[in-house]
């Protein structure tokens, strides 16, 4: 059960990533501490100005989402073409930020208030935290929303067109600059929704985001680069395989298991699950 | 209609076309003709805004196409199909279709586009939800061209709707084009000399970047220099 949880909050998190990797070829390093800041959001103006909870939420991830849009006006524009200055510039990105929270709110680890308190028996087998279940319903949404966009919408269109063949996308008249933006907007709100929805449970710290950012990757890499469906896929498979193996083995190894699937699977199919090859 | 004057373009250090006049009028059928390595590709890439032209100058309708991006373009009403199709190939036939109608100026005529392309070209009604990589070449380059028309451009630049195409295909493509109603102008770029002479009011050579034969295509290919070079007669 936590490994589903954990495994939707991972493909929401990765799904972010993988939007800006199929459709802008970046790789944004700063993702986990864009989860980290909506956390953080989602603390200060529910717990410190008492803002209403939903109200709160909601913000957060637009806020973050508009930073996003200023990060890849700033710092990303003028380095398209070249992926490594890219890289690099998140990577800084990620750093100062991680600084700048512990500046502004210090080592400890702050909690925005649950959603809702209590537990459920499951299934008449076990009592699970409310607060989970809330994440996980949330997640799902959250995620099947994205999908209902890209499949739906002309705005997803363009995603799928641009991914698969920019300059082409561009030459049908798409204005890939503005959709690089707004995507990046996006990918960089999806962290943020990982982050206020899994903050109640696993309090935010400042350098919490590593973690978050690294396992995106992972999955990411697990589901095949660029591949949505692959996200959601490799989320649930490695929240699964971490929380399976931590509770039949030991806990100390968690994110071992992580490992050895990803190694698994890129032995088996170099592309990742759902991969397409590069040609 | 859309004209170039003394294009000069380079691709990197490579100068490719040297002060290349051409013109097109409303509802002409113009080809450029030329071999490999010729400059027709690229003086298609410098009218869509995809390479930069060094020198001379580009207009569409007396406004200067100089310095637009490639969509802005477009949504001035030029479309292109582009060298090797470059169909979206894990979207339906369909949803390409659609993509081609993106800009402003094809979207809210979608409906009565997609029937004309249908029309134009029965096999994509036929494989409207079919994933689009699984079609053809033939039925790709349909497909290619539909996207192309479903934007109701006023002037389609078409580069090399021969390349990998069985013969028979290629006269079928080239009739359905003339099929066309007379107000789409259309530039075609080809190496094909026979067919695109045929399809064609008026042509220009191209040879190494510069324009050394131009005139109705009926003359061009009695051409001596034409015949020999491209016709192989």
């Amino acid at each position: 059960m936590n490994g589903v949880v954990i495994g939707v909050i991972y493909a929401l998190a990765a799904l972010g990533v993988s939007l800006v990797v199929g459709i802008m070829n970046v790789i944004n390093f700063a993702h986990g501490e864009l989860y980290i800041l909506a956390g953080y959001f989602s603390f200060l103006f529910a717990d410190a100005l008492g803002w209403n909870m939903y109200l709160s939420l909601a913000v957060a991830v637009f806020l973050v989402f508009l930073f996003g849009i200023f990060i890849e006006y700033i710092l990303i524009r003028p380095t398209y073409g070249n992926e490594m200055y890219s890289l690099i510039l998140t990577f800084i990105l990620s750093i100062v930020l991680q600084n700048a929270y512990l500046l502004i709110f210090g080592p400890y680890p702050n909690k925005p208030p649950t959603w809702i308190k209590g537990a459920t028996e499951v299934f008449g087998l076990f009592f699970y935290g409310n607060q989970r279940l809330a994440a996980l319903v949330v997640g799902a949404f959250v995620i099947t929303a994205v999908f209902l966009v890209i499949k739906l919408t002309w705005f997803g269109k363009i995603v799928r067109a641009a991914s698969q063949d920019r300059e082409m996308a561009e030459l049908n008249g798409v204005n890939t600059l503005y959709l690089n933006m707004l995507s990046f907007g996006l990918g960089c709100a999806l962290a943020g929704a990982a982050g206020v929805i899994l903050a109640p449970v696993f309090p935010v710290t400042p350098t919490a985001g590593v973690q978050v950012a690294l396992t995106a990757f992972v999955v990411v890499v697990l589901g095949g680069m660029g591949s949505l469906w692959g996200c959601v896929v490799g989320g649930l498979v490695l929240g699964l395989v971490e929380n399976l193996g931590a509770a039949f083995l030991s806990t100390g190894y968690k994110h071992i298991f992580g490992f050895i699937i990803l190694i698994l699977v890129l032995l088996i199919r170099p592309a990742g699950l759902f991969g397409r090859k590069e040609i | 209609m859309l004209q170039w004057t003394n294009l000069d373009v380079f691709r990197g250090e490579t100068q490719v076309l040297w002060g290349v006049c051409l013109y097109i009028k409303a509802g002409e059928r113009v080809a450029v003709l030329g071999s490999n390595g010729a400059g027709k590709s690229t003086l298609l890439g410098a009218t869509m805004g995809a390479i930069e032209p060094k020198g001379g100058d580009i207009a569409f309708k007396g406004i200067s196409l100089k310095g637009m991006r490639p969509h802005q373009i477009v949504r001035m009403g030029l479309a292109i199909v582009p060298e090797g199709r470059r169909i979206y190939k894990d979207m339906s036939v369909w949803e390409n279709l659609q993509m081609g109608a993106y800009p402003r100026r094809g979207r809210h005529l979608l409906a009565e586009s997609a029937d004309i392309i249908c029309e134009l070209f029965p096999v994509l009604r036929e494989r409207r939800d079919q994933r689009a990589g699984t079609l053809s070449g033939g039925e790709q380059q349909m497909l290619a061209i539909g996207r192309a028309l479903m934007s109701r451009p006023e002037v389609l630049l078409i580069d090399e709707l021969s390349l990998g195409l069985a013969p028979i295909i290629t006269r079928q493509i080239f009739k359905a084009l003339d099929a066309l109603p007379g107000e789409t102008t259309i530039l075609m770029v080809e190496q094909n000399v026979e067919q695109a002479l045929k399809h064609s009011a008026r042509a220009y050579v191209l040879e190494s970047g510069r324009v050394v034969r131009s005139g109705p295509s009926v003359e061009l290919a009695r051409d001596d220099h034409i015949r020999k070079a491209y016709l192989g007669l």
